[in-house]
């Protein structure tokens, strides 16, 4: 018995260390003075003996939905640095000491009998220590093992909040189309490109989700009914409306920051342009009256200005408007096709597909002074869409041959790839943190 | 042409599939706690299923008296597709070509419609559906814009020769439904079209 008890113990040392040497710690230039080193070993397995119908849970049952998503948001966050820690040593305020970390993470994890569901939940402790005995941060977070990554993800937003000021944005997702099921659907993933999830059924060509501020509904297109049509769903997939416009196209719909009003491209006898309206339905108006193809709107982050692309200048460059269609003026000038603007989480910056050589790569334009840089990479990379906190940017790339999504900062570095399964494209990331 | 066949019959069969009752929708949100936690009297926070574990039913479509055209499944002849292909085969309909991110009406579109409109003005009982199609060089949300361009200069052009305006329906696929799937010009050349598709009265 006791030997068979070590042997677990090895094995659980091992698996923790083969897990903390493929994690690259990576963080933001500007914040890579302020980066604290942390200490997280694998949680404890043995249950509080105050708790009723405790029991352990084996290792592997969360190594991987719970552990490896816990320190590779960690990894990512730009707050911390994952520190390596010696075998078999319980976090402590000690252990951040010896090894010279700022924090070490203490987490014991065991299962409880839930008499509601009559199912075992799994409960996450988890204590930060600092390097001066005290305990900036505690709580506990009880679910079923089908939640372990969400558990993670609330963990380390939790543990960035208490020790940055802002919470992470583990608990952000991504919607994105996909044709994995032989048709193009909405789908929604969480921010690391786990539990991957089909929210539209329509059997139809369906495209651009785009989420609303509240991170509750996403309105996207729809060919469903051999018509284009704006359509909005709720993250679960219930609550579908369809959003009756009576003009062609419905297409790049997206909510306002900061109302109820939806602009998307609509058109009239083959013109289209950029059009409001409310998310019920009614009063529809047109923004811009140019004979030429105006599309794809993007609202600024505090509702004032609404950037677009036209082709009024005989070849498709970014505009930005007043929310009301007034003031329009050029922005991009550099590229001979330019599409797909989103705004920074600050309003400072603009993200967009703009052709170089002959392929299609990100720029992004500081909008305070005008100048822009390219993110290349290789094949084409199109649709960028920034993370709610501003640091990284999801775009869709095909550089394999099949379009796919990635993630990288907006330095262009720490590329990820988000999906594989079909081809996948238009991502949306959704706009509030948490 | 089989493809916007398809669509509508799978339009029509999604809409029927929605047509279930609506489910409740519980919030999934993690509750904020405190902070600070003393030995065994840490606040407990209760994480519910992941959202997929109680994923609901799409509820009815919203469906508002407008008028917007409809068009109805039951109404197609069950030999459209074959319809479309012999058409277009014996060069009785012809597709409009364009150049790159172009709607302009070359002098061999035009001809192509002419010959299209000779033959629906004399077989008045089909409706016609035109679909503006891009190739893959321009960006996705701008090529959705310029396909409705080109499906309108292609109705137009078919309305000025004769047909009644009320017969022809356009719809947009942008890039997004490309007849020839290679990346050369030739098969972009096949990809910059508005293509015509007899849909039945």
């Amino acid at each position: 018995m006791k030997r068979s008890l070590i042997a677990v113990a090895l094995a659980f040392i091992a698996a923790t260390l083969a897990a903390q040497s493929q994690i690259i710690t990576t963080v933001d230039p500007e914040q890579a003075a302020k980066v604290m080193k942390i200490a997280i070993p694998f949680p404890e397995l043995t249950p509080p003996a105050s708790s009723a119908n405790a029991a352990p849970v084996a290792s592997e049952v969360i190594h991987a939905p719970f552990y490896s998503v816990l320190t590779r948001d960690i990894a990512a966050s730009g707050v911390f640095a994952i520190a390596p820690i010696p075998p078999n040593v319980p976090a402590s305020t000690n252990l951040a000491k010896q090894i010279g970390a700022d924090f070490a993470l203490k987490m014991t994890v065991w299962t409880e009998r839930n008499a509601q569901t009559n199912a075992d939940d799994i409960v996450v402790e988890a204590r930060l220590f600092d390097t001066t005995g005290g305990q900036p941060f505690g709580k506990r977070y009880r679910g079923v093992v089908a939640s372990l990554s969400l558990m993670a993800h609330s963990l380390t937003t939790d543990i960035v909040r208490a020790i940055y000021g802002k919470p992470g944005i583990f608990l952000s997702r991504i919607a994105f189309a996909s044709d994995r099921t032989g048709n193009w659907e909405i789908w929604l993933m969480d921010w690391d490109g786990q539990n991957q999830r089909q929210i539209t059924q329509h059997g139809a060509l369906s495209i651009l989700p785009s989420w609303a501020p509240d991170n509750e509904r996403m309105v996207y297109t729809s060919f469903a009914r051999g018509t284009s049509d704006m359509y909005i769903v709720n993250r679960r997939g219930g609550g579908r409306i369809r959003v009756p416009t009576n003009l062609a196209l419905n297409t790049s719909a997206t909510f306002s920051p900061v109302g109820n009003d939806i602009a998307f491209v609509g058109s009239v006898n083959g013109n289209p342009d950029i059009y409001l309206i409310k998310d019920d339905g009614t009063n529809v108006r047109r923004l811009t009256t140019s004979a030429t193809i105006e599309s794809t709107p993007e609202w600024s982050p505090n509702g004032r200005q609404i950037s677009f692309t036209s082709g009024r200048s005989g070849t498709p460059q970014i505009y930005v408007m007043d929310a009301e269609g007034t003031n329009v003026r050029r922005i991009s000038f550099e590229g001979e096709w330019n599409d797909d603007a989103a705004w920074s989480p600050d309003g400072e910056q603009l993200a967009y597909t703009s052709r170089v050589n002959g392929r299609f790569q990100i720029r992004i334009m500081n909008l305070v002074n005008g100048q822009s840089r390219i993110i290349a990479g290789e094949g084409s990379n199109e649709q960028p869409a920034w993370s709610p906190d501003g640091r990284w940017i999801a775009f869709q790339s095909n550089r394999s041959g099949k379009w796919q999504l990635y993630r990288m900062r907006i330095d262009g570095n720490d590329i990820q790839q988000l999906t594989s399964s079909g081809e996948n494209k238009e991502p949306d990331w959704s706009k509030k943190i948490e | 042409m089989n493809n916007a066949v398809k669509g509508f019959l799978a339009g029509v069969t999604a809409i029927a599939l929605v047509m279930t009752p609506a489910c409740r929708s519980k919030n999934t949100k993690v509750k904020d706690e405190q902070v600070h936690v003393q030995p065994d009297t840490a606040p407990t926070v209760t994480i519910p299923p992941h959202d997929t574990a109680e994923r609901v039913q799409p509820s009815e479509d919203f469906v508002k008296p407008s008028a917007e055209p409809t068009v109805t499944a039951d109404v197609l002849p069950s030999n459209t597709e074959e319809l479309n292909r012999y058409l277009q085969d014996k060069g009785l309909i012809r597709d409009a070509f364009f150049v790159y991110a172009d709607a302009t009406l070359s002098s061999d579109a035009q001809a192509a419609l002419t010959t299209s409109a000779s033959w629906l003005k004399s077989n008045s009982k089909y409706n016609l559906l035109v679909e503006g199609h891009c190739d893959e060089r321009g960006t996705e949300q701008y090529n959705l814009a310029l396909g409705d361009k080109r499906a309108q200069q292609a109705k137009d052009y078919l309305v000025a020769s004769g047909v009644d305006a009320s017969r022809i329906r356009t719809v947009s696929y942008g890039e997004e439904r490309p007849f020839d799937p290679g990346h050369d010009e030739g098969a972009w050349k096949q990809n910059r079209r508005a293509h015509l598709v007899l849909v039945g009265k």
